[in-house]
């Protein structure tokens, strides 16, 4: 049981909300989801591979008969899933120190939450809503998001090359290939073992 | 924010010095009232930060204890738990976290840092050798005196003296001592460039709670720090480690990779950090070296990266970019303003001319000091994450050139363009250049808590 | 449509677990219990069925109660959460749910027959109407890379760094020695098999030392 794997780190948090509020929060995410430039601070915060939030109406937990009690309950509830690089205090610290107001859009509707900053009241709300993951599985375990994007470069570029090579002077090619080293320069970080949390 | 009472506060943390001669004592304390008794008998005679309006002094003192020390002095136990977990551990415990093995594991320190022994660091700055031993024969009086605590070692550092001049180069031949923060209300100026990045591309002092215990720190909170907050307030945590350097290694391999690099070697040499040996930065001067940028403060640490995204003129990997990486995280550099340091330091042993004959073993590097108010989050984190790794880089797992814990693998890109004398390359199978020699975590207390230690005021709570 | 974004897909499963009190262990602790020794790696069954990039299993005890004024609350079932982000482009589920069933149907059946009505894999249909029904809607999902297949981020792993050790040992070399040994290079790496998911090993020849935190391998 672990909520880390390799360099990768598996987040849960839920958080309940008053039914209302959440009516709200869907016209957020809506928004979030079709106005491209507010997800761009997502993006530059590199250190996320995948995330979700899937918000439970309190009457559509899965209820599939065979004696199974139907829930009742006073609040929604929001799921958060997060698949990020780093250590846990590495990416709250990031999230609060650039991203607050995008947090408080989404987490202001859940019930007590004290706000993204100052990040202390915020670390201890999200260790308290926190639950741990029984089985984490990635594909790569030694890239980071970063290594990805890079690597997706590299490949591109080295495709181009390759079905070039054979056919140019040698002069044609080292000026191809000085091309080709500009371009993956800065995306040949090596993949590996992550540091050690702390 | 209210102003500070530098009377108050240990000169060490508010000042470099820039004394040319420093010696650090390591000492261990036999009986808690003795050693009590000896803090009190020291007080008088400790260095504040005070400015030196009328001259430097001859010599100036300071101290600091480890975790062991503050246990050894018996204050109450809920405040020793009260201090941060790194601090309590100490380094050696903390050596997987800061990638501390092989070279740098502590089998191979430096015996003094065996064990939990040293409980005080004592340091002494003078301007010349002689204001050393003065000051050192006071102290050695008065631990004879009290019998407070005995001595276990002793670490000389001194600047390069070139024609009787103090310099700031280090042994590999690099201009160092830029780069130091700047906190609101240390610093009576600002320099461009040290500060925090503000968003019209000015330079602000940092929050002063980054640095000193009982401030507001740039997460726009009062950090949690030890309690009681008179015993925290003023003060500040320091890493200390002895970091020696293979001169050797250094030098050969630059010679090894010169004759690939089109550059040439300077250059090369320039793009292991990020400035040409006399401190001009790459950003600013990337063909070659200008006096006038690098001696003049208001131009040698004023820049940013978001105009050399791709690393051409400074590599993406490069020492100084890893570890103060300005705007090259984008967000207008607002996530690196809690990761900033104070270094204090000096050089220890001979230093060789070009060309002269010289072998690693000989012992020569520099004494590294670190002053932060969150050891964990500042100096551990830029440690790990930054120094022995590089994803924030953008360099995967490669490790910083010059300090990285390589044991003969890895590699450094230099990003390049298409120009004969600055084309892209890449130094592999990296020697360890830089070694740890051993160390430890202190805190440096505010000259009231030091008499509350005294006195053996400190409440639980 | 928010599950997808790009080729990627963004898979919630919430699975109600049995509530047998005969049971003993109770149904939830034998998940958790299989689930611990479950191998994350190449050998995990997620490895071996396609299309998964990253994924989770969580057993959810309850809701959390977040304290005063908040009230107190509890669920009557506890769910086991299936979280997993895949490759489909056309956002037909159904493949994917297909794959797991046949690829690796002794470790479905080990996790998921704990769970209120589990079908069994006799009828892959009714498996995956099963898996369909107990599926959330993500409401929003993000993804930083939105555009590449599992089988592409392997071999661009793959790629990147035989590239880079190509570079580095190939500096300085005349123009017409430099080709020849990259068309050849190329050719080698071309003929190379995609990395196999889930595994920590580098590429072309050297195996390493796992020695990351606390997973099951």
């Amino acid at each position: 049981m672990s909520n880390i794997h390799g360099k990768v780190y598996a987040m849960n948090a839920i958080t309940p909300m008053k039914p209302w509020k959440t009516w709200v929060l869907r016209l957020i995410f809506f928004l979030l989801g079709h106005i491209k430039p507010l997800q761009n601070d997502l993006i530059n915060l590199s250190f996320i591979e995948f995330a979700r939030w899937v918000i439970i109406p309190r009457h559509r937990f899965p209820q599939l008969g065979n004696g199974q009690p139907k829930e009742e309950l006073k609040y929604d509830y929001l799921l958060f899933f997060s698949n990020f690089n780093g250590t846990w205090n590495q990416y709250i610290d990031a999230f609060s120190a650039v991203l607050a107001k995008g947090l408080n859009l989404v987490w202001r509707w859940s019930e007590k939450f004290p706000g993204s900053v100052p990040v202390t009241l915020f670390k201890e709300y999200i260790a308290r809503v926190q639950f741990d993951t029984d089985y984490y599985y990635t594909a790569y375990p030694h890239a980071t998001a970063n290594d990805l994007k890079a690597a997706h470069i590299v490949q591109t570029s080295f495709d181009s090359l390759s079905q070039r090579a054979a056919s140019l002077s040698p002069d044609q090619f080292a000026e191809a290939y000085l091309t080709f080293k500009l371009q993956v320069q800065g995306n040949l970080g090596e993949t590996g073992e992550a540091p050690v949390v702390f | 924010m209210s102003k500070l009472n530098e009377t108050d506060i240990q000169g060490f943390v508010l000042r470099g010095y820039n004394l040319p001669f420093a010696r650090f004592l390591f000492l261990h304390f036999v009986d808690a009232g003795c050693a009590r008794t000896l803090i009190g008998q020291l007080l008088p005679h400790i260095t504040t930060g005070q400015r030196w309006d009328g001259g430097k002094p001859q010599s100036t003192l300071n101290i600091a204890f480890t975790f062991a020390g503050l246990s050894k002095l018996e204050l109450p136990k809920a405040t020793l738990i009260s201090f941060p977990v790194e601090f309590q551990q100490g380094m050696k415990d903390r050596a997987a976290i800061l990638g501390d093995c092989g070279a740098n594991a502590p089998e191979r320190w430096d015996a003094v840092w065996l064990g939990k022994q040293v409980h005080m660091w004592l340091a002494i700055h003078a301007q010349s050798a002689e204001g050393i031993e003065a000051r050192h024969r006071k102290v050695a009086a008065l631990l004879e005196q009290t019998r407070g605590a005995v001595l276990l070692d002793a670490q000389d550092a001194a600047s390069e003296q070139i024609d009787g001049k103090q310099t700031t180069r280090e042994h590999f031949g690099y201009t160092d001592g830029f780069g130091n923060p700047d906190y609101l209300g240390v610093d009576r100026k600002s320099q461009p460039g040290q500060g925090k990045l503000m968003p019209d591309g000015t330079w602000a002092p940092l929050a002063t709670g980054e640095l000193l215990l009982g401030y507001a720190d740039e997460a726009g909170e009062l950090q949690v720090a030890p309690v009681p907050h008179i015993l925290a307030g003023n003060g500040t945590f320091m890493v200390y480690r002895k970091l020696h350097q293979n001169l050797a290694s250094f030098r050969t391999f630059l010679e090894a990779n010169a004759p690939l690099y089109t550059g040439g070697k300077e250059k090369l040499k320039a793009k292991f950090i990020g400035r040409w040996s006399d401190g001009t930065p790459l950003e600013l001067a990337p063909d070659a070296p200008d006096q006038s940028i690098a001696h003049d403060p208001s131009r040698s640490t004023n820049f940013t990266y978001g105009t050399d995204a791709e690393g051409t003129r400074c590599p993406l990997g490069a020492h100084m970019r890893r570890v103060h990486p300005r705007d090259a995280f984008g967000f207008n550099g607002r996530l690196i303003n809690r990761r900033r340091i104070t270094r204090r330091g000096l050089p220890y042993g001979r230093f060789a001319a070009e060309g002269e004959q010289i072998s690693d073993a000989e012992d020569r590097g520099v004494i590294f000091m670190a002053l932060n108010a969150s050891i964990s989050r500042q100096f551990e984190f830029v440690q790990q994450q930054w120094i022995e790794y590089g994803n924030d880089a953008h360099s995967g797992n490669d490790k910083d050139i010059l300090a990285g814990n390589h044991g003969g693998q890895g590699k450094f890109v230099v990003q390049g363009d298409r120009s004969l004398s600055n084309p892209p390359f890449i130094c592999s199978n990296l020697p360890n250049f830089v070694e740890l020699r051993g160390g430890d975590y202190f805190f440096l207390p505010s000259i009231t808590a030091l008499e509350m230690l005294a006195m053996q005021l400190v409440d639980p709570r | 449509m928010p599950n997808q974004n790009g080729s990627v897909y963004g898979l919630t499963i919430l699975s109600p677990i049995l509530n047998d009190e005969k049971a003993t262990p109770s149904h939830d602790l034998q998940i958790r219990r299989y689930l611990a020794t479950l191998p994350t790696g190449e050998n995990s069954p997620f490895a071996q069925a396609p299309g998964t990039h990253l994924a989770r299993l969580v057993v959810m005890d309850d809701v959390i109660y977040v304290g005063m004024p908040a009230c107190e609350e509890h669920l009557k079932s506890k769910y086991l959460i299936f979280e997993s982000n895949i490759d489909c482009a056309d956002g037909n589920l159904e493949r994917y749910l297909r794959g797991l069933a046949e690829t690796v149907p002794e470790q479905v059946d080990a996790i998921w027959s704990h769970c209120v009505g589990y079908p069994g894999l006799g009828n892959i249909k009714a498996f995956v109407d099963y898996m369909k029904a107990c599926q959330m809607e993500t409401t929003f999902f993000f993804a930083a890379v939105n555009d590449r297949s599992l089988p592409q981020s392997l071999q661009a792993l793959q790629t990147q760094k035989a590239v880079a050790e190509f570079i580095a040992m190939h500096q300085g070399m005349e123009p017409a020695k430099l080709q020849a040994e990259f068309v050849a290079f190329a050719a080698r790496l071309n003929a190379e098999p995609i990395p196999k998911p889930g595994s920590m090993s580098s590429v072309m020849g050297s195996r390493r030392e796992i020695k990351t935190g606390g997973h099951n391998e």
